[in-house]
C-alpha cells in the first residue's frame, strides 16, 4: 500500500508516551472522525492537536492522505 | 510581614561600609518581591550611570516563597543597569544561592561600588564579610566553585562570574553549581566591573510563615499533582517521567516539528540534523539531572561532553550553541555549552555572536572567518571573545555593535532586540511570538511569555487583537506574579500545577490575598516602571525599539515545511500599536501619566530622558 493511501500519525513529546509509540500510519476504507480511530486519554486542554498543519479536534474527519499531529504544549527553556 | 526576613543587605565594596535596611510595608505590597523589588530599587538608586562603573548597583533579589517546602521556590531575580543594552537588565537563576540568602536573613542583597581587588562576599546570618579572591581571579567558575566549597563547605549558596565577567564581556553571565546560570542581559560584567569575583551564603534562620500548616499542606498536595500522584489520571504520571527523561530538551522535536527551531543564524526554522540533537539523542548520553534545591522536576540534563566532561544541557543551550551554528554533534554542542558555563557566558548570547560571525565570514565581511558547523573554530572564537581580540572583539559587545562595526545591512541579521541576542526560536511564521521579542523588558527573550505554543494551537498566522491580548496576559503572569514570587514557571506550564496555587502559597506564607486583578495590576505595574527606566536611561526612544530583526520580515523561510513564510511589517506594526493602546501606552510605547498614575505610579510620570 502508498504512503498517500494511508493517514500518518505523528505523536510528540509526552504524547509518544501515552500512545506507546511516536508515529503510525493507518489506511483507511473511508474518511473517519479522528475520535473514532484514535483512543486518546490525556487531558485535552493540554495538546494540540494538527491535520496537515492546519487546527483540528478529535471531530475532524481524517483522510487516507492527510497528516495528523498531536503535540503536548510546552515552555521551552 | 510573614514570607519575608524584612532586611535588605547592602555592601558597599569601594567602602568596605554593610548596611541593613528594614523593607517597608508599601513596597512588599506594591512590589512583592524579586523584580519588584528590583526594579523599585533601580529606579530610585541607579540612573544616568555607566553599567560597568562603580556608581551602578547590582541587586540580588528572592521573593516570599524563596526557599519554601514549595515546588520550584529555588530562584532569584539578579538585576542592573546593563552592560549589554544600556537598559533594564534582569536574570532569573534557580540555584541553592537562593534559599541561602534568605536563610541568611535578607530577602535582597544590593551590591555598590567597586572593590580595590579582587574579592568576594562572604555572608552566614549575621556575619558579613568582603574576602580576597586574588587566588581565584582568572579560574573558571567550575574550579572556583570546587575551591570555595572545600573552604565554606558544600551546605552554601555561591554565585560566581568566570573569566568573561571579569573582562567584562558585555553578555558574561553569574553561574552557580557548574552550570545554572543567570545568563542573560550582562550580570556576569557588573560583577567583573566591581572586580566581585563571588558571594558565598550560607543560612539557616527560619522563614516566618503566616500559616506554617497550611503552607505544608499546600506544598505536599502540590508536589503529588506534579508527580502525577494526585493527578486526574495515570497519564500524568507519563508525563512527569517524560520530563525527567528530557526536560526542555524536548522542545527541539516540538520546534522542528512546528518550523520554529531556529538554524544557521535563524535563516531557517528546521534543522535537517535536528534528530541528532533531540531529546532522544540527549537522553542516550544523559547520566544526572541536576537543578534547584526543593525541586522534583530538575531541569539540567547532565551529559558527558566530546571531552568526557560533565556538561549541563538544556533547550537553549543546545539550539543556540548547535542548530544555530550548523552543529549536528550532541557531545560537541555539550563541551561548547561548558565552556559557556565555565568561562561564564550566557549561553544564547554567545551562540548569536557566534552564528553572526559564522554569516559575516560567509557574506566576506571579516577575514579569517568561521565556517558553519566549525566545532574547533568555535573553541577558538570562544575564548577570543573572552581575551576581546581577533574576531571575537567584533562580538565582545553583543551583535547590534558588531553589525556597527562591520556595517553593510549586518543589522538586518544580527538576531536581537534592544541590543539583546533572541532566544531559541525563530518567528519567520510566530507573529505573537515575534511580539513577545519585541517587547520584551529585558531585550530579545521569551522568559516573559512564550507565545509559540498558543498561538500554534490556535491561529498562527494571525496579528488580532486577541492574540495581543494573550501576549499582555502572558506577561502579566509570567512576568509579573513568576518574577515577583521568583518561583519557576515549568510546574504550571509543563505539568499540572494551576497557577491559581501560586496565590494560594502566597497567602499561605504572608497573609497577602491577591485577586487575578492585583496579579495583572502588579505585572502592569512592573512593566511601565521597567519601560520608564529604559526611557529614561537611554534617553532616545521611539517604537523600533520594540521591533525584532528585519531578517524575519524581509527574507523567507527556504526549507522545512514553512517554506515561503515571513512576517508581515506592516501587521506586525499595527499588532505593536495595539499593544500599546492594550497598555494604556503612548504611540511611541511610552507609558500615559494616566497609567502610571492608575497603577500607584505618580511619582514616576515625568520620565526625565538621560543623554
Amino acid at each position: 500500500m502508498k504512503l498517500s493511501e494511508m493517514a500518518e500519525f505523528k505523536f510528540i513529546g509526552y504524547i509518544a508516551e501515552i500512545m506507546g509509540k511516536r508515529s503510525l500510519s493507518i489506511a483507511m476504507e473511508n474518511p473517519t472522525k479522528l475520535e473514532n480511530l484514535l483512543r486518546f486519554e490525556g487531558k485535552k486542554d493540554r495538546f494540540v492537536l494538527l491535520i496537515n498543519k492546519e487546527i483540528g479536534n478529535f471531530d475532524s474527519v481524517i483522510n487516507n492522505e492527510d497528516e495528523v499531529t498531536i503535540m503536548s504544549i510546552i515552555s521551552g527553556g | 510581614m510573614q514570607g519575608y526576613m524584612n532586611k535588605i543587605l547592602r555592601i558597599n565594596l569601594s567602602s568596605g561600609k554593610i548596611s541593613k535596611e528594614e523593607i517597608s510595608h508599601e513596597m512588599k505590597i506594591k512590589y512583592i518581591g524579586g523584580r519588584g523589588f528590583a526594579i523599585r530599587t533601580l529606579w530610585e538608586e541607579v540612573q544616568g550611570v555607566d553599567p560597568l562603573k562603580e556608581d551602578n548597583k547590582i541587586v540580588f533579589s528572592t521573593g516570599p516563597l524563596t526557599g519554601l517546602p514549595l515546588p520550584s521556590s529555588g530562584k532569584m531575580v539578579i538585576a542592573s543597569k546593563s552592560p549589554l543594552t544600556g537598559g533594564y537588565g534582569d536574570s532569573s537563576i534557580g540555584t541553592k544561592a537562593s534559599m541561602h540568602l534568605k536563610k541568611t536573613g535578607y530577602d535582597m542583597l544590593i551590591v555598590e561600588g567597586k572593590a580595590k581587588f579582587p574579592s568576594y562576599i562572604f555572608v552566614e546570618n549575621d556575619e558579613v564579610k568582603i574576602c580576597d579572591a586574588k587566588d581565584l581571579w582568572g579560574k573558571g567558575t567550575f574550579e572556583a566553585q570546587d575551591f570555595l566549597e572545600a573552604k565554606h563547605g558544600q551546605n552554601t549558596g555561591i554565585l560566581l562570574i568566570g573569566p568573561a565577567g571579569e573582562r567584562m564581556v558585555r553578555f558574561a553571565s553569574i553561574i552557580s553549581q557548574k552550570g545554572r546560570a543567570a545568563g542573560r542581559t550582562g550580570m556576569g560584567a557588573v560583577m567583573g566591573s566591581k572586580n566581585l569575583k563571588g558571594i558565598v551564603m550560607k543560612g539557616n534562620n527560619e522563614i516566618p510563615l503566616f500559616d506554617a500548616e497550611k503552607l505544608k499542606a499546600l506544598g505536599k498536595g502540590s508536589y503529588g499533582l506534579i508527580r502525577g500522584s494526585e493527578g486526574i489520571t495515570n497519564k500524568d504520571q507519563q508525563n512527569y517521567d517524560f520530563w525527567l527523561r528530557q526536560g526542555t530538551m524536548a522542545t527541539v522535536e516540538w520546534g522542528q516539528e512546528n518550523g520554529c527551531l531556529p538554524a544557521y543564524n535563524y535563516r531557517e526554522g528546521t534543522f535537517k540534523f535536528a534528530k541528532q540533537l533531540d531529546g532522544y539523542a540527549m537522553e542516550k548520553i544523559k547520566i544526572d539531572r541536576k537543578g534547584c534545591p526543593l525541586c522534583i522536576m530538575q531541569c539540567g540534563n547532565i551529559v558527558k561532553d566530546a571531552e568526557g566532561k560533565d556538561s549541563e544541557l538544556d533547550y537553549e543551550n543546545v539550539v543556540m550553541l548547535g542548530s544555530v551554528l550548523g552543529l549536528k554533534d550532541l557531545k560537541q554542542i555539550s563541551t561548547l555549552v561548558r565552556f559557556a558555563d565555565d568561562y561564564g557566558l550566557d549561553a544564547i548570547s554567545l551562540g548569536s555572536c557566534l552564528g553572526f560571525l559564522m554569516e559575516a565570514s560567509e557574506k566576506g565581511l571579516i577575514s579569517d572567518g568561521i565556517a558553519w558547523g566549525d566545532y574547533e573554530g568555535c573553541k577558538r572564537v570562544i575564548k577570543d571573545i573572552i581575551n576581546n581580540r581577533g574576531n571575537g572583539a567584533i562580538v565582545f559587545e553583543g551583535t547590534l555593535k558588531a553589525a556597527q562595526l562591520i556595517g553593510g545591512n549586518s543589522k538586518d541579521w544580527a538576531m536581537q532586540v534592544k541590543g539583546m541576542e533572541i532566544s531559541a526560536y525563530d518567528c519567520h511564521g510566530l507573529p505573537g511570538m515575534a511580539l513577545a521579542f519585541g517587547t520584551s523588558p529585558v531585550g530579545g527573550h521569551h522568559r516573559d511569555a512564550w507565545m509559540a505554543a498558543y498561538e500554534i494551537g490556535k491561529d498562527r498566522f494571525s496579528y488580532g487583537r486577541e492574540k495581543v491580548e494573550k501576549l499582555i496576559e502572558m506577561q502579566r503572569w509570567r512576568g509579573g506574579m513568576f518574577e515577583a514570587l521568583t518561583v519557576c514557571r515549568f510546574p504550571w506550564v509543563e505539568l499540572n500545577l494551576v497557577l491559581t496555587k501560586y496565590l494560594e502559597f502566597l497567602e499561605a506564607a504572608t497573609g497577602l490575598a491577591l485577586s487575578d486583578k492585583d496579579i495583572f495590576d502588579l505585572g502592569d505595574r512592573f512593566y511601565a516602571l521597567m519601560r520608564a527606566y529604559w526611557v529614561r536611561e537611554k534617553g532616545i526612544w521611539d517604537r523600533e525599539m520594540d521591533v525584532p530583526p528585519a531578517r524575519w520580515f524581509n527574507e523567507p523561510l527556504k526549507e522545512g515545511n514553512l517554506k515561503g513564510i515571513k512576517l508581515d511589517k506592516g501587521k506586525y506594526v499595527e499588532m505593536l500599536s495595539m499593544y500599546y493602546e492594550l497598555r494604556g501606552w503612548d504611540a511611541n510605547g511610552i507609558p500615559k501619566k494616566e497609567t502610571f498614575q492608575r497603577l500607584g505610579l505618580g511619582d514616576v510620570v515625568e520620565v526625565k530622558r538621560n543623554g
